[in-house]
Order: C-alpha cells, then structure tokens, then sequence
C-alpha cells in the first residue's frame, strides 16, 4: 500500500493562511488564560489533592460541611463512590493532606476513638500486630507466627486492593489462609471504616513556586537547545525556524489546554517537553532532504521551490509517522485511565501541530529569513536577479511564490 | 559475506537472550522490573530539617556554659539571654571586672565570636563556619535517624537522601499507612527527664505561682495530661519544670514495650553507662521529688522518685499497644536533632497503583496491536520486518530497565509505547527511501543499500533532537517523571539500534546480495 507518492502539493503557497490560523488558534488561548486565570495543578500552586474512595454513598453534605475551603467533586464514575478533594495552598508548609483525612477519618467514623482496627483505612502492620498480640491461633510469640501474621494481613490488604474498598467485614475475613479463630478476632478488635484513601499529595508552597521555576526553564532551555543542535547541524536559519516551530508547537498545546481548561500540572510540563523533541523531528527530516537535494539540484532552484519539493518528498513518511504515534496517543487517550488522560491529550495536539507547523510555519520562517539575508539559500545564490527586489520588502516575500516556475522534480 | 551475515544474527540472538532472561521473572527475583511509587503504592516525601532547632540548642548551651563557667571560676553569674537562633547576650553584674568574663569567653567559647552591644552587654555571636558544621551534622544525624525508624518499620528498599536547602528527600514504596509511618519518622522524640518544680495544676499560671520566687526564672511551663484515681484522662495539666536538662534520650541504650501493673503496655528502658551515672545522680538526690519526663514538650508522666535508680526504669503514659511499639521503636532508633516540616508528599494508596498499572499495561497494548496493524497493512513483507525490530526494541528496553533497576512508572508505561510509536519512525524513514529508490529504477540490493545509508543521518538526528529533550525531561522531573525520562532515553537508544541494524539483517538474510533478487514486499 502506498498513499501520497510523487505529490506536488503547492505548501509553500498557504504559509500565510497558516501563519494567521496559529496565530488566531494562539491568540484564542491566550485570551481564554488571561479570562480564566491559568488553572495551575497542586504541584505548582501547592496545597493538597486527596481522593477517596467510600464504603457507602459519598457523603457529599457531610464533606462539604466539615471541609469549607475544599473543592469537592466526583472522581471517576458514580459506582466508583470516589471523591477527589481539593485544599488550596494554606500559605505555610505542613502536612495538609493528612492533617485533612485524620479529621476525616475521626468524623466519619464512629469507631475511630475505640482502639480497634480498621480494615479499610489503617495498613497491613496493624493487623499483623493486632493478630499477632492476640494470637488467635495460639502460634506463640516467635518470628514464624510474627511472619504467618504479616502475611495474612498481607492477603487481606490484597484483597482490598483487588476490591477497591472492603464493603462488609465478611469480604475480609474469607481470604483463604483465615482460620475461623483469626475471622472471629477480627469481627471482635476491627471493623470496615468508611473510606479508604486512594491517593494524597501535599505540595508546600515553596516546592510549588521552585517547580513552577523549574517548568519555565526546561521548556525554555530545552528548545533553545534543540535550535542550537539544528544550528550546527544545518544552519542558522534553520535552528531559528526550528525555534519559531517549537515555539508554536507549545503555543498551540497550550492554548489548546486553556479550551479543553486542562490543569496545569507536571505531566503537562513533562508532555510539553516531549513536543519540543518530538515534533521537532519532522522538520528534520525535510531540512535533511532539502540539504541533500541541494548537493543533487542541477538547476537553479529558490528556496521555495527546494522546500516544497522536500516536503512533497517526506510526506508520506511524515504522516505515517505521525500518524503511528497518533495512534499509539489515541490509545493512551481511550484506555489509559484518569492519570494521563492531560498528558496524552497534549501530547496528541502537540504532535500533530509539530506535523502541521513543519509544513506552513517552518517554510514561512525560512523564506523570511531567507529574503532578509538576501536569498542566500537559494541555489544559484545571493547573486541570483530575484535578490536583489527583495530588499524593498523584507520580511514578507508576496511575490516569491507568484514567481515560482512549476517544476520538474529534480532527482 | 554469507558468513558475516550469520555472525550479525547470531549477534542479535545472543543480545535477544541476553535481555530476555533478564525480564523473565524468577523465584529469586519475582519483580524484575521493580515498579515506581505511582504503580505499587507508596509515599514520597520531602521533609526540610529545621536546622535552625539544632543551632539554637547550641547557642543555649553555650549560654548554660559560659554561667557555669563563671560560676566554677567564683565569678557571680551573668544573666543570659538569646537574641537569635546564632546569638546571646550576657549582661555581667556591676563590679565584676569584665576582663575576667572575657578571659573565660576566650577559653571556653572558641565557637562564638564576641562583641558588645550600646547597653555595654557581652554579645556573643557563633561563627559562621561553626553554624554551617552543625547544620551538616544536624542533616547527616537527621538521615540516618530517620533510616533507622524506617528499617526498623520494616519498609524495603527505601531511598532516604539529603538535598539541598536542608531537605531529605524520603521514598517508601509499598508504604500502606502514611499517616502512622509519617507519625514515626516525623515525631523528633527529644526525650528529657526533668524535676518538677510547685504543684502541677490546671492551667499554666496557676502552676507558674506554685514554684517559689527565686526559681521563677529557672522554670518552664508543659502541659501533660491529668488523670483521675482511676488513670482516666480528664484533661490536661500544666507541669513547671526546670530548665536544666540533666538527662536526655541520648542517655538511652535501648527501649521496648512490657507490660504494666494492671497489664498496660509501658515502656521500658536502660541506660548507657554514662547515662546511668547522670540517672543515678539526678535520682539519688532527689528522692521523694517528681521527676517530669518530657517527650517534645510535652509531659508524659511525672512519677515520684521514690529512691535512687541507676541503669533502667519505665516510662508509664496512657498508650494503646500501638502508640507504645511505635513509641518504643522510636527511642531506640534516636531521637532527631531538628524537627522536621513536610514540604511535600505524594502518596498512591495500594488500590489505585493496581488500577493505573491495569489501564497502563491495556493502552498500551491496544496501542502496540493497533500499530503492528498498522506497519503490516502499510508495508507487507518490510512490515513483518518492522514489527521484529519493534518486538526486539521491546525486549531490549524491558531488558536495560532490569539491569539499570530502572523503576517502572505510569507516564513509564506511556513512554514506552511512545518509543514504540517513535521507533517506528525509523522504520518508516527507510522504507520510504528503499520505496523512492527503487521507483528511480534501482534493484532491490542496491535500493536496500542506498536506503539504509541514506536515512541514517536522518535517523541520528532526529533521535539526537529527541535525546536532548528526554535529557531536559529528566533533570527537571521527580518520580514518575523521572521514570518517564529514563524509559524514553533507553527506548531511544535501543531503537537506533534496531531500526538500523536487527532490521538491516533481517533484509540482508531475506534478500541475499548472491540470489540477486528481483522483488520485495515493501
């Protein structure tokens, strides 16, 4: 099967049209960002996330009495009974997650002032221990019992995992290895409290502000770092539209955030990342076949013409290869779970505007540059007659492509 | 030629078993690839040591010091006090030449440097580099404190490092209790043992007017907890205590949990030798007296010393059989010399490291399906091709994950579908060119040939752009992030690998040089 073999697709020609899309999609976002504020996660604003996942119902009332300053909604689906809680950065470090699931904890269960065990919040050592202090199985006090304990308390925790939440005491005291003594001790010293938590995190304000830091500046570096290594390899005009593409890339992944009013968070910045890799490669490739090309070309050719005879080349590999990691993202998107489904999100729009800008935004840059610097790349060379109009109108070339000549594909 | 072939493929077979073996799960090793704290459940924790709790301890000591210094020297005490957290004035008494606290400053508190204030007081202020030692001690001391408290809680393979700006950076994975582990490895367990001055009573002026006058100044106030004839708690009361602090947990040699009179837990302890002199002093001459022991500031009980006691004793508190192990385990691993402020904490709670690694390992499954799909219906027979590279960039990537014990984790999973997805570029970026030379009327062999050479700087190039900001990726990352970074940067470098050379092989062994073929399925 082949698709897209011996184009001649005119790009060169709607660079501008491109130009002003990204701009108004750009602008879009920057103005949704500057209307809404930009939605940063914990892990930079700080303050704390805790999910829970109910024995019962979600007492949603009930949290939202005991939790004022909280953000409090659904987590997952309804059947799931979980609660994502969110606490705003208090202004001072401390343990804010936990101060929050022990006050919890200490009202929604009745049983938190006894001394008992509960299955459903406290570990796996605490039922060892309470096993074997008791030792209902009359195993004595010696490492073997201490170790037969741990791991029976180890089954009921994996159950639990498996379960999501105990919802009966009888859910816990059936796994295989329970004795009827170890079962009868357990409905006696433990019960089913009524949540269990899923996840907590706490960042203090000062962790958030130095990775709020430290996000700019990898995104920052990362890209002038790329423009530097296609420098050297290339040249200057390259690593600067390598510059001005991966700039647009985050652009549009960022503005597209501000739409779907995605959460600023690590793995946002951890995607972004990989757009300034990723879709950097496409432009690659073309440079690459424009350089050899190049080195081939016979006749005099403008740096249109080289760069719309690049792309027409690589295109059915730019869009296979996109289109096999799009792929793969769509799976992410679909099947991957809460946890990534941002990540995965910007990713997508990240790869395909790195696709989308290696044919509009890179020849645009490029051909600005290029009439700057007085055609230099252009084959025949600066000295070429087209050159010299072009100081009259820098940087926007409207009658280079007017001027181009179709021509044969130069092999 | 025919020879060198069968060498390259015997090359890649072995390097096959070599990584294959590595990610096939043994008795001995049942987790090759250890998975991160997002995907098994745990807690990363980043603590800052308040150094400054460690210095001021110094600079009152100092304090303490130079008083009894002064004191052994017949010289009438000065009356100290801490400015800050490195300073302390002393104001000498009138008619003292002051020559002679200056001699003893010099002898005895190399540490400080002294100057004098408007009013004419001593101000002594501790030395930079002096401060800057103990704040490295204080840390060193705080790691390994809490080391102790989490090996002796049993949590395997956790990683307790210092960093910078006073911080330890804690990983727990397998932790199913943070609230109970971030309680023993946070509590800084400054044990005292303090005599009791006036009657205790129910709010702290009271217990302030009970102490006689000259002993006001040498008091401090803790509250503890008060108990009816029965030992239930009815509320707290307010305890004077001394200042002077004669014996302190480092005097303990070790701790543990027995039982009480009416069978409660309590917990018993012995001394050091040199503890148990200072103990035995302390106790000797102070019978019939109460005698406070005070855990961070507060007081957990006041018995009567009802004689001399050297080496051992009991430490009676209202604890539950878990307050008093935990207690326990505490004592014995050493108390921290600074108290500890969480600056962040992540934890995964066992149920959702199940979830996430389930719809991890599913995505990316239907991911790679869908691909492979994708690569055969595309190229044909090159496709076949194409996926043994990718099966094999899979194996070596698992592989270099067991051996590097790179940890697995969620954005982890992501990453390495997403080098799949990457790795296929490679493949693509040859068969395009194989496809554009032979419709330039190349044969298959030479078509094979100039495609490989022709896309391989390509290859590096685009791999090179991608290192570079996995590079980015990982020095800006924490945990998972981190992870991601590593499985990418493998991933990258074991898909140059077989894009270019197993999938050049395999080319070579279909479509031998001397059967000078005539067709290939690309």
């Amino acid at each position: 099967m082949q698709i897209f073999v011996n184009t001649k697709y005119d790009f060169v020609k709607w660079r501008f049209h491109a130009v002003a899309f990204s701009i108004i999609f750009a602008i879009v976002g920057a103005v949704l960002f500057y209307k809404n504020g930009i939605n940063w996660g914990i892990d930079f604003a700080g303050g704390a996330n805790i999910v829970l996942k109910f024995r019962d119902a979600v007492p949603l009332d009930r949290l939202r009495t005991d939790l004022t300053d909280a953000s409090i909604q659904q987590y997952g689906k309804p059947e799931e009974r979980s609660v994502l809680i969110r606490l705003p950065q208090q202004g001072r470090e401390g343990d804010y997650a936990g101060q929050t699931v022990a006050k919890l904890y200490r009202d929604l269960n009745p049983e938190a002032a006894s001394n008992k065990v509960d299955l459903n919040f406290n570990g796996k050592d605490r039922i060892a221990d309470l096993l074997y202090t008791a030792d209902p199985d009359h195993k004595g006090t010696n490492d073997d019992a201490r170790k037969a304990y741990q791991a029976l308390a180890q089954e009921v925790i994996a159950k639990r995992s498996e379960l999501g939440i105990f919802t009966n005491i009888n859910q816990a005291t059936s796994v295989a290895n329970m004795t009827s003594a170890d079962a009868a001790l357990l409905h006696d010293k433990s019960y089913v409290g009524s949540f269990n938590v899923l996840n907590q995190e706490t960042v203090g304000p000062q962790v958030g502000k130095e990775l709020q830091g430290k996000a700019v500046w990898a995104v920052v570096l990362s890209t002038l770092a790329m423009g530097i290594y296609l420098w050297l390899r290339f040249d200057l005009m390259f690593g600067v539209a390598a510059i001005v593409c991966i700039v647009h890339d985050i652009a549009v992944s960022l503005a597209f955030l501000a739409m779907i009013n995605g959460e600023f968070s690590l793995n946002i910045v951890a995607a972004l990342l990989l757009v300034v890799g990723y879709s950097i490669n496409d432009t690659v490739v073309t440079y690459d076949r424009v350089r050899e090309n190049r080195r081939k070309l016979k006749t005099r050719a403008t740096l249109e013409e080289q760069l719309n005879l690049a792309m027409n080349q690589t295109l059915s590999r730019t869009i296979l290869t996109s289109g096999s990691v799009v792929i793969v993202l769509i799976s992410l998107l679909l099947f991957g779970g809460k946890v990534i489904h941002e990540f995965a999100w910007i990713l997508l729009v990240g790869v395909l505007a790195g696709t989308y800008s290696t044919v509009t935004i890179v020849p645009a840059v490029a051909i600005a540059w290029n009439n700057m610097t007085g055609r230099k790349h252009d084959v025949a060379g600066p000295t070429s007659q087209r050159s010299r109009s072009n100081n009259e109108e820098p940087p926007s070339p409207p009658r280079a492509e007017a001027s181009t000549p179709k021509r044969r594909r130069a092999v | 030629m025919n020879k060198n072939i069968w060498l390259k493929v015997g090359l890649i077979g072995f390097i096959l078993v070599l990584f294959a073996i590595r990610i096939i799960p043994t008795k001995a090793e049942p987790e090759p690839i250890k998975r991160g704290l997002d995907l098994k459940g745990g807690t990363h924790l980043v603590m800052r040591v308040n150094v400054g709790d460690a210095v001021r301890l110094e600079t009152d000591q100092a304090a303490e010091m130079f008083k009894s210094q002064a004191t052994k020297n017949n010289l009438p005490a000065p009356t100290t006090r801490r400015v800050d957290d490195l300073t302390f004035s002393a104001v000498t008494p009138a008619g003292v030449p002051t020559t002679e606290y200056e001699r003893l400053a010099k002898d005895y508190l190399p540490a400080f440097d002294m100057s004098r204030n408007a009013e004419g007081a001593m101000v002594f202020k501790m030395k930079a580099a002096n401060a800057s030692s103990i704040e490295r001690d204080t840390i060193d001391h705080a790691v390994e404190t809490i080391r102790n408290r989490v090996d002796a809680l049993g949590v395997t393979e956790p990683i307790i490092v210092p960093e910078s700006d006073n911080r330890i950076v804690i990983q727990l994975p397998g932790v199913d209790d943070p609230a109970r582990v971030k309680d023993i490895i946070k509590t800084t367990a400054q044990l005292q043992f303090r005599l009791v001055e006036g009657t205790p009573a129910a709010d702290d002026k009271t217990a302030l007017a009970s102490v006689p006058a000259p002993m006001k100044q040498d008091v401090e106030i803790f509250p503890g907890t008060r108990e009816d004839e029965l030992g239930r708690a009815t509320g707290t009361e307010y305890y004077a205590v001394r200042r002077s602090v004669p014996v302190t947990g480092t005097d303990l040699k070790t701790a543990r949990v027995q039982k009480g009179r009416l069978g409660e837990p309590v917990i018993g302890f012995s001394m050091t030798p040199d503890g148990a002199r200072k103990f035995g002093d302390l106790t000797g001459n102070n019978v019939g007296r109460a005698l406070a022991i005070v855990l961070d500031n507060k007081v957990v009980s006041a018995p009567r010393i009802n004689s001399r006691i050297d080496d051992s004793g009991v430490i009676e508190g209202r604890f539950s059989q878990q307050q008093a192990s935990d207690l326990a385990l505490i004592l014995r691993s050493g108390s921290l010399p600074a108290s500890l402020t969480t600056l962040e904490e992540r934890t995964v709670g066992p149920s959702l490291g199940r979830d996430s690694i389930r719809q991890g390992v599913l995505a990316s499954l239907i991911g790679f399906i869908a691909l492979i799909a994708a690569v055969l219906v595309y190229y044909k027979g090159a496709g076949i091709n194409a996926v043994l590279a990718l099966l094999l960039n899979l194996i070596i990537l698992l592989g270099m994950m067991a051996y590097f014990h790179a940890t697995l984790t969620l954005p982890g999973i992501a990453g390495i579908i997403l080098t799949l997805g990457m790795a296929v570029d490679s493949n693509v970026l040859v068969f395009e060119r194989i496809r554009e030379e032979l419709r330039d009327g190349k044969t298959v062999r030479a078509a094979i040939e100039q495609g490989f050479q022709r896309a391989f700087g390509t290859i590096i190039d685009t791999h090179m752009t991608t290192i570079i900001s996995a590079l980015f990726l990982f020095q800006f990352g924490t945990g998972p992030i981190k992870g991601f970074a590593v499985t990418l940067l493998i991933g990258l470098f074991a898909s140059v690998f077989t894009a270019f050379f197993v999938s050049r092989v395999i080319f070579d062994v279909v479509y031998k040089p001397q059967d000078r073929p005539a067709e290939i399925s690309i």
